[in-house]
């Protein structure tokens, strides 16, 4: 009788796998059924999401893959030298403990889970090359890690400041040397013709992001903050042409919502303003929170999705050396991470993003281990105290286990906000 | 609702275009206005030189100098009517415009701008200033501008000859230059009746030359060092046009910076200052064209918008507002 059963034992890579595709799945059933008409055209992103993280899709398999450990490599010089840019940040729960045994118990789940992933070394689409800006502490060191794993990993220097003309240049060039890295090992050279079409490519592509959060700001919500963070989550790993045809096709859609003055949540449900460290998929956990509490994320602040795409390369004469020079600007000038010495310019946004968002609070959540955003709570929330906005802070990390717990906290602050809301009229 | 349409078309101008035709209207005004007996006066804010004999207008300091120049109980006496008429006909016509009349009037200017367009024809990129020459040399127009306002009250009190006469006009590139607008080649030469018209011509001749170099690798190479540039700035604040900034919706992205010609770093960076206007500005509104927040730059006229930053103009300009499609499926 037994003869008939085969055993066969999982290996440990199909059950990463099949721990992966369970928490994708969770998260994904939750974005699709938990919220009332999600906009037709996200059909394409939670199809996207399916096939890479349920089914491990392939979806660059003719094209080398240059894996970036941060928001600063620019992939307009990617793009330009025919590759393709994957965003190593990872938000995986399994791979955060696979990268427990490779890091410090207190360090981010972010890195940790990067680093578990590389480890294993099990991807659909495995990067050839790895590019590491040197940000923050733990990603700087994690990129010493991965090399030890058998990846081509190459640094890239990063300034800690940004207000100086000496940090700028130093930004400049490191981003030549690696336009100049790149190209050597990819074969090909960098020209006027395909980096000015490859920045106006992204150019178009933050245009319809732009155009997108414009709507937010409208008093009847017309998208949700979840599904608005699968779209520029999905820029991390999509097919940038595929991306572009959909992000048409659901701008097209919301804009006739926001025609019909179709509201994505309650009556009073409360804007939020969401910023600090980056919830990637499917680490949804408090934005998710967020939006089943009856409130809206209208905008964020966070590298995975605003800050990728809010500011713009401009270009004054086309030429090579103008263009790399004005990329590597837009990196650096404008990024508002917490790394830098100091950060005005982040809490001036926050508030700016509060005002035109007409946002009735903020919610900043920092990993567990991600010390720069657990530094720069103090001085956020003393300057938004000052501006008289409500502000919540929250830690989290990749567990699955406080979700009680921080939902009590979300929806305690949900709910005073909506009582304001309520005193208002 | 037409009013925002309107608004919305002019934030969504091309700029470079826009300006290059009124760039070029102005030329052909100041340049050859003498052929059809156009004449503005001698009060104009810009480098109208009147040693080309067909300008349209005279650049104020030919008549400043020689003003400043007469002896002073002429000066404050039977003169002083005549000389704050001059000044306030200076003022007035500087208040209309503040320094869009180097970006867009200056026929000096202008020429700099085409000197430009050829470099960029040629496929050749343009040089920069590190942060600290530019401190260095934003400085200089100041000393040109005492040599205007100085050397006339010398020679006034007499301690200065005359042949100290027009001593800016004679080391001014603008004076060798401009004739050769309507064909004039004679003032490049070197002047050798005394010592110091000879040493000043000598001057006038060499800045003449740099310049051409100068603006071909540097953008707006002379107006750095333009002693009109000072003087318009000690009244900018007068004027009805304004270059404002909302340091709230300002980023710090440094596009504006970047598309500068005169590589004013105040306007990415300085997010107190309201009125942005620097000394070395001339108001060419490139700024306001490549920032990409929506009104975070604007041009204003007292407390009007008439120009203001947009996410859309911005995407119009820079070819992001469309795609044309190499599929990559």
């Amino acid at each position: 009788m037994t003869d008939n059963i085969k055993h066969t034992i999982e290996t440990p890579k199909q059950k990463q796998n099949r721990h992966k595709a369970m928490e994708a799945v969770k998260v994904l059933n939750m974005i699709k059924e938990e919220f009332k008409e999600p906009p037709k055209a996200m059909n394409y992103f939670y199809d996207l999401f399916e096939r890479v993280y349920c089914k491990q899709e392939p979806l660059h398999a003719d094209k080398v893959k240059v894996g970036t450990m941060c928001i600063q490599i620019p992939s307009e010089i990617i793009y330009a030298l025919d590759g393709v840019p994957l965003r190593l940040c990872n938000g995986f729960y399994t791979d955060d403990e696979i990268g427990s045994d490779l890091m410090p118990s207190k360090s981010c789940p972010l890195v940790k889970a990067t680093v578990g992933h590389l480890a294993s070394g099990n991807f659909s689409d495995k990067p050839d090359i790895i590019f590491s800006p040197t940000t923050c502490d733990q990603k700087t060191k994690a990129g010493a890690i991965v090399e030890n794993f058998g990846y081509e990993v190459m640094d890239v220097d990063f300034p800690r400041t940004k207000e100086s003309e000496e940090s700028r240049e130093y930004w400049r060039r490191s981003v030549r040397k690696f336009s100049h890295d790149l190209s050597h090992s990819l074969g090909k050279k960098l020209t006027k013709k395909n980096l000015q079409a490859s920045i106006q490519k992204i150019g178009y592509a933050q245009t319809l992001y732009h155009k997108l959060n414009d709507l937010r700001k409208n008093r009847f919500v017309p998208i949700l903050g979840k599904d608005m963070l699968m779209v520029t989550n999905a820029f991390f790993f999509d097919r940038i042409d595929n991306w572009i045809t959909a992000v048409e096709e659901l701008l097209e859609e919301i804009e006739q919502r926001a025609k019909n003055q179709l509201h994505a949540g309650g009556k009073i449900s409360p804007r939020i303003v969401y910023t600090g460290s980056p919830p990637i998929f499917p680490n949804y956990k408090i934005p998710l929170i967020i939006e089943q509490s009856d409130a809206i994320i209208v905008a964020d602040e966070t590298c995975s999705s605003n800050r990728m795409f809010n500011d713009r390369v401009s270009v004054d004469e086309w030429f090579l050396n103008d263009m790399v020079d004005s990329i590597a600007d837009k990196y650096l000038k404008g990024c508002t991470c917490p790394i830098f010495t100091k950060n005005n310019d982040r809490i001036r946004r926050i508030i700016d993003l509060v005002k035109s968002y007409h946002a009735d609070g903020v919610i900043y959540q920092a990993f567990a281990g991600c010390q720069v955003y657990e530094m720069e709570q103090r001085s956020v929330l003393a300057a938004m105290e000052k501006e008289g906005i409500a502000i919540l802070y929250i830690e989290s990390d990749y567990s699955p286990s406080q979700q009680g717990q921080l939902t009590t906290r979300v929806e305690a602050f949900i709910e005073s906000l909506k009582n304001r809301r309520r005193m208002k009229r | 609702m037409m009013k925002n349409k309107i608004r919305r078309m002019i934030n969504n101008m091309p700029l470079n275009k826009v300006r290059f035709w009124i760039q070029l209207s102005m030329f052909v005004l100041f340049a050859y206005g003498g052929y059809v007996l156009i004449d503005f006066g001698s009060s104009i804010p810009i480098f109208a030189c009147p040693y080309n004999s067909e300008t349209g207008a005279t650049c104020y300091f030919m008549p400043l100098q020689h003003q400043l120049a007469m002896p002073a109980n002429v000066l404050f006496g039977a003169a002083a009517i005549s000389v704050l008429v001059g000044l306030l006909t200076f003022v007035a016509w500087f208040v209309v415009l503040n320094k869009a009349w180097c970006g867009y009037a200056c026929p000096f200017g202008t020429l700099q701008d085409w000197i430009t367009a050829l470099r960029k024809k040629l496929g050749i990129r343009y040089g920069t200033y590190s942060q600290a020459q530019f401190e260095k040399l934003s400085k200089i127009k100041y000393i040109f501008l005492a040599i205007v306002i100085v050397i006339p009250l010398l020679m006034g009190v007499g301690v200065l000859g005359r042949e100290w006469s027009g001593a800016f006009c004679q080391i001014c590139p603008a004076r060798v230059i401009s004739p050769m607008f309507s064909g004039d080649f004679s003032q490049w030469k070197i002047d050798f009746s005394t010592v110091t018209s000879m040493i000043l011509t000598t001057i006038g001749v060499l800045f003449a030359a740099v310049f051409f170099v100068g603006s071909f690798i540097k953008k707006r190479f002379f107006c750095f060092f333009c002693p009109m540039s000072a003087l318009h700035y000690t009244m900018s604040d007068l004027s009805l046009l304004k270059l404002r900034k909302d340091g709230d919706k300002c980023t710090k992205c440094g596009d504006c910076y970047k598309v500068c010609d005169m590589q004013i770093k105040d306007i990415a960076d300085d997010v107190i200052s309201t009125n942005i206007l620097r000394d070395d500005c001339m108001f060419c509104m490139k700024c306001v064209a490549a920032c990409p927040e929506d009104d975070a730059l604007h041009v204003d006229i007292l407390n009007m918008r008439v120009f203001s930053s947009s996410k859309e103009g911005f995407a119009k300009r820079m070819g992001m507002d469309r795609l044309e499609k190499n599929d990559d499926r």
